[in-house]
């Protein structure tokens, strides 16, 4: 892994030298800094104010038809934290977060080596597996929720009738076949755009790591956990943060899938903050919700930050 | 430079005059009335249209929203943002917080209620006083299959819950599927029967568990047993928990199952998807000690924005006084297809329909979510969680009720 050292040591050194001979000095480090400051307004408008807002907001009673309020403490994060849904809606999205980051990640890694080969009908199956990327969860939630119908005339238990004299089962009416369900259709609607990512890196490595690699008698298995996954792990990193953010948000697919059922078992944290928020007036327990839920998110982002960085160092 | 001034002075001018049109009136001299809307644009216009005919001196500005979330959702910010229109729709959703919160005009005494039946008055009303006007109801119960009915000799959906039990068994010795319910809203059967025995009571049973009198264990204990049977007792398969009211009508359209639960909502779709099937109506079988009853509720009623100033509250009166009216009420009924519940309008249902339209119009309807004192959605989602899982078996029907009783104690 000589080869891939290099290149980490040049920008390394380079970066140092260019720092020693910066010109311009402090103005032109403030000018520099000043480009970042539109960033910096737009993060402190779109996410500190409203942060500190809903953080206001959770200690309060606020029902969103006014805003004439009663400060009421730690109320709403007592009732959250005693609340059986809430308690199982936090179960099944991390659930569904870890699930869907962890397959997804398994499957698109061998899916993207295997499509950036070469072979007939290559941009066809590509297309094939990005395509689910393209609707809405939502739509896709509502197609699946008639395939998956627990009825004998629902689309899989109809062809499994049809082909094994199976069935039919509750796909969507059993509490753990509609947990694996919502997190199956969200595999398959994510493993073939980040497929499509990994795809995008493996076309940046050298073909004459290879060369030399085979040159070397290093067999299939060893050029992929060699070469292959090591020099992946930037995009590893962007990979799974994008999965894991997107999993703990989740909301569109397990509420037009299942609408958090049955019972409690697909519910999940964003569907909580909407119902209490939006249908139930309840702004002040939403906003206690939001607000746990970003630090819960936080803190697993920064986590799962630490690891894969940890990873990328040892690797590249 | 002088020129430049000059056209400043008429551009502000200009600017100022659109403003005071936005305001208050409509810039041809006719008031603006500002109304937000639940109906659909397309069977709004013609009423809004036959409206402002009957009034040349109102322009009613309208803006839609869908129900239910979207619109509880636009209405809500635009009161809190005050810029919430003269007139819109209060419901079940919304109620509590629109009157606790004084949002709504007291409607009480107002002549064009005179024609409103107690049942809608009360529905939108609290400590006697009236806060919207509905002028339609709808109701829920059992959709049956007439041939595949008489396929196990039956002729209609029996009154009692017993002999539909054995009608059930019946039609599937017979291979039929005999009933199917979805449970992803309150079901059908649960709100009918408890309606029936709140009908008998007085004060009515929800005035009693919200009192602190009685509790839901004590009240819809007996029920929950008695719909759980059908689901321990194999008439009908535990998988109904994943199936929404659409699954349920093309199982019903494409005639494989016998019964179902189902409201007026569906009889173009079936219609459409099977032009030769013959259907009706009937209400839910009662419980031994109840009868025959059915789901439903008044429809949303028209609300006054209080923070309207007079003169646009009177214009909104005008409004409400014409959609109470025989000429606003056929106009409604045609564009809407509800059942009407005005005095001094028949409406003309569809006949399959005919058996609930009765109960409709004498208010013999009920559906928790509505009768519910406060904390209406809290309970309601946990009550269709709570059903799903006694379905399941993962809950007992008791402890249902106790779930429902601890959420009222905690919210």
């Amino acid at each position: 892994m000589t080869t891939t050292m290099l290149p980490r040591a040049t920008v390394r050194e380079g970066l140092v030298a260019r720092s020693r001979r910066r010109p311009g000095g402090w103005k032109q480090l403030a000018v520099n800094q000043a480009f970042l400051l539109p960033a910096i307004v737009v993060f402190v408008f779109l996410f500190v104010v409203p942060l500190a807002q809903s953080f206001y907001w959770s200690l309060t009673d606020f029902t969103g038809y006014s805003s004439d309020v009663t400060f009421v403490g730690l109320s709403n994060y007592r009732t959250i934290l005693t609340d059986p849904s809430m308690l199982a809606a936090l179960g099944f999205t991390l659930l569904f977060g870890v699930g869907t980051t962890v397959v997804v990640t398994l499957i698109a890694i061998p899916l993207a080596v295997q499509l950036n080969k070469r072979f007939f009908g290559r941009n066809l199956v590509r297309s094939l597996w990005f395509f689910p990327a393209i609707p809405s969860m939502a739509i896709l939630g509502l197609v699946w929720r008639y395939i998956l119908s627990p009825l004998e005339s629902g689309v899989v238990n109809s062809t499994l009738q049809d082909l094994f004299g199976v069935g039919p089962l509750a796909w969507l009416s059993d509490g753990t076949l509609a947990r694996v369900s919502v997190i199956v259709v969200g595999i398959w609607a994510a493993a073939g755009w980040h497929a499509v990512l990994y795809m995008a890196y493996l076309q940046s490595i050298p073909n004459e790591y290879y060369e030399v690699a085979r040159i070397d008698g290093a067999s299939a298995r060893q050029q992929f956990f060699g070469i292959t996954l090591p020099l992946l792990t930037p995009a590893l990193v962007i990979s799974t943060f994008l999965l894991m953010t997107a999993g703990l948000k989740v909301f569109d697919l397990p509420y037009t899938l299942t609408n958090g059922g049955p019972g409690f078992s697909t519910y999940t944290i964003t569907q909580s903050i909407v119902v209490a928020g939006v249908s139930q007036g309840r702004y002040g327990l939403a906003s206690a919700l939001a607000v746990l839920f970003t630090i819960a998110v936080a803190a697993l982002a920064f986590g799962q930050l630490w690891l894969t960085k940890t990873i990328e160092r040892r690797f590249v | 430079m002088k020129r430049s001034r000059v056209a400043a002075a008429v551009a502000s001018a200009a600017l100022a005059l659109s403003i005071t049109a936005c305001g208050s009136d409509a810039g041809d001299g006719r008031t603006k009335l500002t109304y937000l809307s639940w109906t659909g644009e397309e069977q709004m216009t013609p009423i809004i249209e036959a409206f402002e005919e009957a009034n040349p001196d109102i322009d009613v500005e309208a803006s839609y929203a869908p129900p239910v979330a979207e619109y509880i959702q636009t209405l809500q910010t635009r009161v809190l943002s005050g810029t919430a229109p003269d007139v819109f729709l209060i419901a079940a959703e919304n109620k509590t917080s629109l009157i606790d919160g004084g949002h709504v005009v007291d409607l009480t005494g107002e002549p064009f209620l005179e024609k409103i039946p107690d049942f809608n008055k009360e529905t939108y009303g609290r400590d006697g006083k009236v806060y919207g006007m509905s002028i339609s109801s709808w109701a829920a119960g059992y959709l049956y299959n007439k041939d595949l009915l008489a396929e196990a000799g039956y002729d209609s959906v029996p009154e009692t819950w017993d002999e539909f039990l054995q009608m059930c068994r019946d039609l599937e010795a017979a291979g039929i599927t005999p009933f199917i319910e979805s449970v992803d809203q309150m079901p059908t059967t649960l709100s009918a029967w408890i309606g029936a025995q709140s009908s008998e009571m007085d004060p009515p049973l929800d005035e009693l568990i919200f009192s602190g009198e009685s509790t839901f264990e004590e009240q819809w204990t007996p029920a929950l047993e008695e719909y759980n049977r059908i689901f321990t007792e194999g008439i009908v398969s535990p998988d109904v928990v994943g199936l929404d009211g659409d699954m349920v009508r093309d199982e019903f359209a494409n005639g494989r199952v016998a019964v179902i639960n189902a409201g007026p909502w569906v009889i173009n779709a079936i219609r459409e998807a099977a032009p030769d099937l013959e259907f009706e109506f009937a209400p839910v079988p009662g419980l031994p000690d109840g009868k025959p009853f059915q789901a439903g509720a008044a429809t949303p009623g028209y609300a006054i924005n209080s923070k309207a100033d007079e003169e646009k509250q009177a214009v909104a009166k005008k409004f409400l006084a014409f959609l109470a009216s025989p000429e606003g009420v056929e106009v409604f009924e045609e564009q809407t297809n509800d059942v009407t519940v005005t005095s001094d309008f028949e409406p003309t249902p569809d006949p399959a329909f005919e058996p609930l339209a009765a109960a409709i119009r004498e208010g013999e309807l009920y559906l928790p979510m509505i009768s519910w004192q406060r904390s209406e959605d809290v309970l309601n989602v946990e009550a269709v969680a709570q059903i799903q899982r006694m379905i399941q078996g993962q809950v007992s029907p008791q402890g249902v009720a106790q779930a429902l009783d601890a959420k009222l104690a905690s919210s």
